[in-house]
């Protein structure tokens, strides 16, 4: 038996390794519901050790060369671009100092739309803290498109939250270690996000496939998709915010395994390759800066100024139209304000008598609206007084020109 | 015949490393194939930490420290990666065992059988990987012929340049 065992030792050594190797396999693989085989998404505790070993020792040596690459990088495009810095710096001053106002009004107008949203019941997930951190290494493999970035637990990264730049979402943090976390990319094919595009609101399932290519999967057929259509986070997979631009539509590709449905592929809106800096989202809550707070408070000291302005422009109108004349008598009912007096205050009786009447006038009988009154010797008498007068109140106009109108009229 | 002899005892002659280099040359190999794709986006069809495998399994034409070395990188190389850890280390447990058994037959010197092997070896370790997933496991997972192609020959054209330089690191008595 021990013969057999050091002729055969290679073997022997070789098949012990296999089966135990295997072992480990199996204890990954979870059969789901749907009858289907996954890895599970949760690494066991001796899995999880096996990883912590390899990023201890394959980390450091790592970040040391991106760092000597990044730091080399960094010392000749400082170097180059120096020129013009000064000036540069102190326009964007200005713009720093322009936009923080800008950027204070938004957060206002975030905040009103936040308590109107939750009077509303409706939750939404906005923004409101990340942590930059840099890329530093990737998983290596063709197949396993995962990364390294420098922040880890101890910089309040956890598992499962999302990673983006400025360009668009770039995957989620898959694995945290004190002072490193891997992160799944989106074009990964174990990867997956809802999306939905931007102009036929059409939604489908994010995945990567065997090219490191991104696609829609899970969308029925439908021509009103068109490349070039933007493709934006939908914002029910409770990793990423809704929104937020994951790429544009390249072209649209029936599904090979199912008939009435399409598979969408994208573009990336991140460089999913040529990752340097990208910002982890660490909260929705809605929580605001030193900062952000002392621009609202300015934002809000300068609206202050604009009010006071209003009020005293205000407070000016309001005594013009004291020492103007107007339509309202304190003293009277509302029915006998002057505003609402209806009738005529001086109507026109009767037109008067020619003096010597040619054959163009009309003869007096004849008139019907505002006949003319005359006397018993057939003299025109003064019109008629006012059905309603009412008496001139102190600080109050006369109705208006009417009077003056008729009188006019009347002495003509 | 007898220069014959003198070449294959050259040729079964084990090569020494000091163990500096067994240590840091996997890990520089780790490194390396985690920096390259940063650099080579998706391009970076090679497999370095295999061809390191194949490098001293055949340079020490031991199976058994051969397999064991596949193991360890293999396993590494896994728990670098989000996949299942123990696919890529059975697929270079083999792989090691095998380049260090031919090892000891052939004269692995010859540029042209280094070129060979090292394709032959990543095709089969690609073969492995795609087996132990969609077979063993049963786990959905889509990949490119021409993609393990492209690695292997990547694998081979490393090598050629790798082997020489890593040559270079052996103990001389």
């Amino acid at each position: 038996m021990e013969s057999l065992f050091v002729r055969y030792r290679n073997l022997v050594v070789l098949l012990v390794l296999l089966v135990a190797q295997m072992i480990g396999l199996a204890t990954q693989v979870r059969h789901s519901a749907e009858g289907r085989n996954t890895l599970d998404p949760r690494d066991q505790s001796g899995v999880r050790l096996i990883r912590l070993w390899a990023n201890a020792v394959v980390s450091p040596p790592e970040e040391a060369v991106h760092f000597a690459r990044m730091g080399a990088i960094d010392l000749w495009q400082n170097y180059v671009d120096l020129q013009g810095v000064r000036q540069q710096n102190a326009e964007l001053e200005k713009t720093i100092g322009r936009l923080r106002l800008e950027q204070a009004e938004l957060l206002q107008d975030a905040e009103q739309g936040q308590r109107l949203q939750a009077l509303l019941g409706f939750q939404e997930h906005y923004i409101y803290k990340t942590v930059a951190a840099q890329v530093y290494g990737s998983g290596g493999s063709a197949q396993s498109h995962v990364f390294y970035i420098d922040k880890g637990s101890a910089d309040g990264l956890r598992r499962d939250m999302a990673v983006v730049t400025a360009n668009g979402i770039v995957g989620k943090v898959r694995d945290v270690f004190p002072r490193s976390a891997q992160v799944l990319a989106i074009n990964d094919q174990t990867s997956g996000a809802g999306v939905i595009l931007a102009t036929t609101r059409i939604r489908g399932i994010l995945r990567g496939n065997a090219n490191g290519q991104l696609e829609v999967v899970g969308v029925l057929a439908d021509e009103r998709i068109k490349p070039g259509e933007k493709v934006l986070t939908a914002g029910g997979d409770l990793i990423f915010p809704r929104g937020l631009p994951v790429g544009e539509v390249a072209k649209v590709v029936p599904d090979p395994e199912r008939d009435a449905f399409i598979d969408i592929m994208v573009e990336p809106a991140a460089h999913l390759d040529r990752l340097d800096e990208v910002l982890v989202i660490t909260s929705m809550e809605p929580r605001f800066s030193q900062q952000e707070k002392q621009d609202e408070a300015t934002s809000e000291a300068l609206e202050g100024a604009q009010a006071a302005a209003i009020e005293q422009q205000q407070k000016a109108a309001q005594i013009n139209a004291e020492r103007l004349p107007n339509l309202i008598v304190p003293n009277l009912p509302p029915e006998q304000q002057p505003i609402n007096e209806s009738s005529n205050p001086a109507p026109m009786a009767q037109p008067p008598q020619p003096l010597h009447p040619d054959v163009f006038s009309p003869p007096a009988g004849t008139m019907e609206t505002g006949a003319p009154a005359v006397d018993e010797e057939g003299r025109p008498i003064a019109p008629a007084a006012p059905k309603k007068s009412t008496p001139p109140a102190v600080g109050a106009a006369a109705p208006r020109s009417q009077p003056k109108s008729s009188k006019q009229r009347r002495n003509p | 015949m007898s220069v014959l002899g003198a070449n294959l005892r050259r040729d079964l002659e084990i090569h020494r490393y000091p163990v500096l280099v067994y240590a840091l040359v996997p890990v520089a190999s780790l490194v390396l194939q985690a920096w390259l794709p940063r650099v080579l986006g998706r391009y970076a069809w090679v497999d370095l930490p295999l061809v390191v495998t194949v490098y001293f399994a055949l340079g020490r034409r031991s199976p058994i420290q051969g397999t064991i070395m596949g193991a360890v990188i293999g396993l590494f190389e896994d728990a670098l990666s989000q996949r299942a850890i123990g696919v890529n280390g059975i697929a270079k447990t083999v792989v090691g065992f095998l380049a260090a058994s031919v090892g000891i037959r052939i004269d692995v010197e010859n540029h042209l059988i280094r070129l060979f092997l090292n394709f032959l070896l990543s095709l089969l370790s690609s073969a492995i990987c795609i087996f132990i997933y969609r077979v063993l496991l049963g786990l959905q997972y889509d990949w490119q012929w021409f993609t393990e192609l492209f690695i292997a020959i990547g694998n081979s054209v490393v090598a050629i340049i790798l082997f020489p330089l890593l040559d270079r690191l052996q103990m001389r008595e």
